[in-house]
């Protein structure tokens, strides 16, 4: 919860300073229009909803062609910041990178008289970061292993081989495990922060011979399952989606998920700013968020989203009221503070033999 | 003949003609040591000078001393020098085939090699774990043939990242032994043969030792390049498996921690020098004699 409390005070801040200052007159007298935008985001099915979705809208309200590339690098966008050569318009923000990419100021503030988050849960506005939508790395397992309910109900019972034989799957990365772990040793989910990093590889040592695959790519889990490499995984929900919808025999359990916010900024320097904060007013809409929800399971926040959404739909969104009290909120914070230290402690206990 | 009677100053001085010859390859090369030198000789300087930005080494002491970084470099020399040996084990009888080959064989031969030398490393790696998984086709085959009764582990361990590895690299090894193989002399063999040589004797005493040079080149190509993989570790050890650049990437892109991904990165690069160096030293003999 530590990350929506700075966030909120972020955006109290930023509210402060919008009416400390005259509303700008020349608002509403765009730019000159340039033939085309660059959006940057992870690919892949995400790339093709993009094009159906927000960047059709954008294109048929503006009159101005949306080129998509990928994937999303950080490296990449500090390199383009400091160089001064920006080639994105606009770009997706990978796991945690948003935070430091403003503390490292690498993205331009949003024009809040373009882009309308007035009606965005408070807990989320920031001056700088766009909240696009959530997801939340869970607990996945076959149903044709454990059936009639009878699978595991969060991590303590993910940690239970006896009861629960099979080999697993996690991601090969300290985020998301770590507070799995603690959570698996007891620790109530609100005081998971500040993590005890030797505590919870500790705990991480027992589950170790059981983990057949450590995960790399987010595809990598669910196709695990369906190759019933494993019977058990951790991964991002919407990828356990996909394959439910397909008819694979994988389901979900939200206790114990970790829940995040997807992100999008505007990088320092881009030659379009004005457009960048139209293209991200595009995705606030709400219809199209309920399509990019329906087909990824990736929900967006704007509050009425869930009117376009159908019930079928929302008990495998993370959003949904019944899923989100199962789940707890990524300490942002801790991580970009502790992400290097917890990584190279990660490395050396997966170096460990 | 001449030129040994020049230099005995029994001809006038002339322009040496090889000397000349030279002279014209380098103004030939100069160009493309140019764009060698802007893009890339000065972006690793540039690189290599970011380790030390601080004007301290504590960076390099890091890199050098602690041993999470020293064991992963260690490994991954271990996994480069096992790629090498298997490819090169695999190449030289291809190699060697593809020289003598027919026209339609050598098409073929070409083929294999150059159509997955094509396509990119992802894609094969992700063909790799559809086929080397634990009931993946080959494990499927295998047990229905009756040949095992548990599957074989060939994925997520160091076994799958050698098959993948090999797999990509296999051209590199190929090519530089096809080449050395095709410049020898075909009479050299008939000439040992019509001397009563018997087959091995004659590929001991004289192909082997005419192709080191492509052997040496190929070697040096594959354990150079091999120890910069980072994806196909990463997805076929299944987190088993750690290669030092693995770990570099985490730095560059993850923590943006340039200073230490660049003195991570220079101390691969000296101990890559230092293996080529005395690699080169080990079959620089032979390398100059073929010529």
């Amino acid at each position: 919860m530590t990350s929506i409390r700075m966030t909120r005070r972020a955006a109290l801040a930023a509210g402060l300073g919008a009416a400390a200052l005259p509303a700008p007159a020349f608002a509403q007298s765009a730019p000159a229009k340039p033939d085309r935008i660059v959006v940057n985001a992870s690919g892949g099915a995400m790339a093709n909803l993009f094009r159906r979705t927000y960047n059709a809208e954008f294109e048929r309200r503006h009159g101005i062609r949306v080129v998509d590339t990928s994937p999303v690098d950080f490296g990449k966008l500090r390199a383009m910041v400091e160089s001064g050569n920006v080639e994105w318009t606009v770009t997706e923000l990978g796991g945690q990178d948003f935070v430091r990419a403003k503390q490292m100021n690498l993205l331009e503030p949003l024009d809040l008289s373009i882009l309308d988050l007035s009606r965005y849960p408070e807990a989320v506005r920031d001056t700088h970061v766009f909240p696009s939508s959530v997801y939340s790395t869970v607990l996945a397992y076959r149903t044709d292993v454990f059936r009639d309910g009878n699978h595991p109900k969060g991590w303590a019972e993910f940690w239970d081989v006896r009861r629960f034989p099979g080999p697993r799957s996690l991601r090969n990365h300290p985020v998301d495990n770590l507070e799995f772990a603690l959570l698996a040793d007891g620790v109530p989910m609100d005081k998971l922060y500040p993590i005890d990093i030797d505590r919870a590889l500790r705990k991480l040592t027992e589950i170790r011979p059981h983990v057949s695959v450590w995960w790399t790519t987010g595809q990598q889990p669910a196709q695990l399952l369906v190759d019933r490499e494993v019977v058990l995984a951790s991964g991002w929900n919407g990828r356990f989606y996909e394959l439910a919808q397909r008819g694979a025999p994988v389901a979900v359990e939200w206790q114990g998920g970790s829940a995040k916010q997807n992100a999008f900024g505007i990088p320092r320097g881009t030659r379009h700013a004005h457009w960048a904060n139209q293209f991200l007013q595009v995705m606030t809409e709400p219809r199209l968020q309920a399509v990019y929800a329906t087909e990824l399971a990736y929900p967006g926040l704007h509050p009425d989203t869930p009117n376009f959404v159908t019930d079928a739909v929302k008990p495998h969104l993370p959003t949904t009221p019944a899923n989100l009290e199962k789940q707890f909120w990524l300490g942002v914070d801790w991580w970009t503070e502790n992400g290097q230290r917890a990584q190279e402690a990660w490395n050396r206990w997966m170096l460990r033999r | 003949m001449s030129s040994a009677r020049r230099e005995a100053g029994l001809l006038p001085a002339r322009p040496d003609p090889a000397r000349a010859r030279e002279r014209v390859l380098v103004g030939l090369a100069l160009p493309a040591l140019l764009l060698l030198g802007v893009v890339f000789v000065w972006p690793l300087l540039r690189l290599l000078s970011m380790s030390v930005a601080d004007g301290s080494l504590a960076q390099f002491e890091k890199a050098t001393l602690d041993e999470l970084y020293v064991a992963v470099l260690w490994d991954s020399m271990e996994i480069a020098a096992l790629v090498t040996v298997i490819c090169l084990a695999l190449a030289y009888p291809v190699a060697a085939w593809l020289v003598q080959a027919g026209r339609i064989g050598f098409l073929l031969g070409m083929f294999f090699l150059l159509l997955p030398f094509w396509t990119s490393v992802l894609v094969r790696t992700y063909a790799w774990m559809v086929l080397l998984g634990r009931n993946g086709v080959v494990n499927r085959t295998l047990r229905d043939w009756g040949w095992i009764e548990f599957p074989l582990p060939l994925l997520h361990n160091l076994t799958g990242v050698l098959i993948g590895i090999v797999h990509v690299m296999l051209p590199y090894m190929v090519f530089p032994i096809y080449a050395a193989l095709l410049r020898i002399d075909p009479d050299l063999q008939r000439a040992a043969e019509g001397l009563g040589a018997p087959a091995w004797r004659s590929f001991l005493r004289i192909i082997l030792p005419l192709s080191l040079p492509g052997v040496f080149a190929g070697c040096a190509l594959v354990f150079v390049i091999t120890l910069g993989f980072f994806i196909t570790p990463a997805l076929l050890g299944g987190g088993h498996v750690m290669m030092i650049a693995m770990l570099i990437e985490q730095q560059v892109r993850e923590f943006l921690d340039w200073p230490f991904a660049a003195a991570l990165a220079t101390v691969l690069l000296a101990a890559t020098l230092v293996i080529y160096a005395a690699l080169s030293r080990l079959t620089g003999g032979q390398g100059h004699a073929a010529r």
